[in-house]
């Protein structure tokens, strides 16, 4: 009985150190600017696309009509929780005003201009117009407002961003450090978690198909002449190829929240998913969709190798300055680790 | 090189930094991530409609509504399957005819564009009922929800080009096998193609005044 309970006792305390660890640690926060650049362009160019159509579905006689929309959320006879500014625009001009400036918050949120104000409108931009056309959506829109809704949490703006030059000339042209933040750390860890419940459900959903168990479902894809943006039909003299391509997918995507975590692992998983996504782009058309994937795949990117791939666009001082808080908190952390292991203090969930 | 890594998961001793914190905001915050990991499960795991999903569902609605994580995530499953298109046929009001499909490749520019209207023509595909096993494809139903839409594609057509009168017409572009284009078949052939009439529509179907006169007479 003491057996049980020691090991439950354990596995308790290793549980909510485990727990501290992947939600609380304080992180740099440059892995989350570099999402809100890349995830920032993506919602202006997804969003100057609608500029094309805007009256079309938009607009009072919209491809999607208000009955359609309710339809398509499914709450025709019940309480609706879904919400788009876009029903109360009620003329042209409304609706043209609201959209430039719908424009401009992605393309501040982008630039990093005043990040914690602008990633709240930009969810709050975004969401409004998918559900306003609910019928003209697919994952891009989902992933979108993904990114989207992460990027209100974090200080998306503490790094690369437009904020930190002005902080900088308030400070007399001093760069303040971009400070490790567990907040940060709160919007990645949500990102990747959120990326790992998208990929598994993906990979679980194509095993309802008998294309994808039996190795041919990417042949479905290569001979839809609708999606077709590069001719691969060769592949009919291939059908094994196929076949390991179709497989490999679908294992990836079931396997992918299990082999990202360890750390080995990770850049051969992550690889993976450049070939994967940038296919689907290619070949099939769905450059964005592709793109916002990989955008979304960013999240499992470690601060330190962000801000190597990029060294020319932060400054040295900025890294150094970067380093030494990360140092101090690493102090802080291997002394206070230390008490833990020695039972002087205890970890509190 | 500064910040040099020592390990590929984080530079120096790779020991993580101690949480900055307080316990107290910590466990409101756990209490809320693990309220909302849950949330991100309540979609997939609904689509298709399963018992867990459901129980879920009745509690989780209003905050996947409102967050926008009502989602099943089956990207591209079961299966790729056949693609589909709405073609119309347009009466104008000054006796012309205008035909157009869509998704329509070259009017449809640039590409995340022809995938809004490609999304159009296949969602009305997504709303198909069981259908009727005894009628040929093209002689299928339509269910409640295609309905809904045609007649919502067909006013704003009809607004569009201020035309009197609008067909619509639905086309399935089938798939060949690998076996039928290695034996010549083009993508393009016209076996692929099959199509089913959506509706004609005028705008007196979408004027409520009119509409109220014809149902009272039929009433009457």
């Amino acid at each position: 009985m003491n057996l049980v309970r020691g090991y439950l006792s354990e596995l308790r305390r290793a549980a909510v150190a485990e727990w501290n660890r992947f939600w609380f640690t304080p992180a740099d926060p440059v892995t989350l600017a570099l999402i809100r650049i890349l995830a920032g362009a993506m919602l202006l160019y997804t969003h100057l696309v609608w500029t094309l159509g805007l009256t079309d579905f938009f607009g009072d006689h919209s491809w999607v009509s208000a009955e359609a929309a309710a339809l398509a959320h499914g709450t025709g006879d019940a309480t609706s929780y879904v919400w788009s500014y876009h029903w109360l625009l009620r003329s042209p001009a409304a609706l043209w005003t609201a959209h430039i400036a719908g424009l401009v918050v992605f393309a501040m949120l982008t630039l990093g201009l005043f990040s914690r104000v602008t990633s709240v409108l930009a969810y709050l931009v975004a969401v409004s117009y998918v559900n306003r056309v609910p019928g003209a959506l697919f994952g891009l829109d989902q992933i979108n407002c993904m990114l989207a809704m992460y990027l209100m949490i974090g200080p998306s703006g503490a790094a690369w961003s437009l904020d930190r030059l002005l902080a900088a000339r308030k400070g007399r042209g001093r760069l303040p450090p971009a400070e490790p933040s567990t907040s940060a750390n709160l919007a990645i860890r949500l990102m990747q978690l959120q990326m790992c419940v998208i990929y598994f459900f993906a990979g679980l959903g194509k095993l309802h198909g008998e294309s994808w168990w039996g190795g041919d479902a990417i042949w479905g894809a290569v001979a839809n002449l609708e999606y077709q943006s590069l001719d691969m039909t060769w592949l009919a003299s291939w059908p094994l190829t196929v076949a390991v391509i179709t497989q490999v997918t679908v294992y990836w995507e079931l396997f992918f929240c299990a082999l990202v975590w360890p750390r080995l692992l990770r850049p051969l998983v992550l690889s993976l998913a450049i070939p994967l996504h940038l296919g689907i782009a290619v070949c099939m058309g769905m450059i964005t969709f592709g793109l916002v994937m990989l955008i979304g795949c960013v999240s499992f990117v470690p601060p330190w190798l962000v801000r190597r791939l990029f060294s020319g666009v932060s400054s040295a001082g900025e890294d150094e300055q970067s380093a030494k808080g990360n140092e101090g908190l690493r102090k802080r952390g291997s002394r206070d680790a230390g008490k833990v292991a020695s039972g002087k203090i205890r970890v509190e969930s | 090189m500064p910040n040099q890594p020592s390990s590929y998961f984080a530079p120096g001793s790779g020991t993580p930094a101690a949480p900055r914190w307080s316990p107290h905001v910590r466990a409101v915050v756990s209490v809320l991530v693990a309220l909302h990991v849950v949330a991100l499960l309540v979609g997939p795991l609904s689509v298709p409609d399963s018992i867990i999903g459901r129980f879920l569902g009745r509690f989780y609605r209003p905050y996947i509504e409102a967050a926008y994580l009502n989602h099943g995530y089956k990207f591209f499953g079961p299966d790729p399957g056949p693609s589909h298109m709405v073609r119309y046929e347009l009466e104008l009001a000054d006796g012309g005819s205008l035909k157009g499909v869509f998704p329509d490749r070259e009017e449809h520019r640039p590409r995340l564009l022809y995938h809004r209207h490609f999304m159009l023509s296949e969602f009305i595909m997504g709303l198909s009922s069981a259908g009727d096993p005894r009628l040929p494809w093209e002689k299928q139903p339509l269910s409640e929800g295609q309905r809904v839409y045609s007649r919502s594609y067909a006013q704003h057509l009809l607004e569009k080009h201020q035309a009197t009168r609008v067909t619509l017409y639905f086309v399935e572009h089938l798939l060949p096998s690998p076996e039928e284009v290695l034996g010549g078949m083009k993508l393009d052939d016209q076996r692929l193609y099959r199509t089913r009439k959506l509706g004609t529509y005028t705008p007196d179907d979408f004027d409520d005044t009119v509409a109220a006169a014809r149902d009272a007479e039929e009433r009457q």
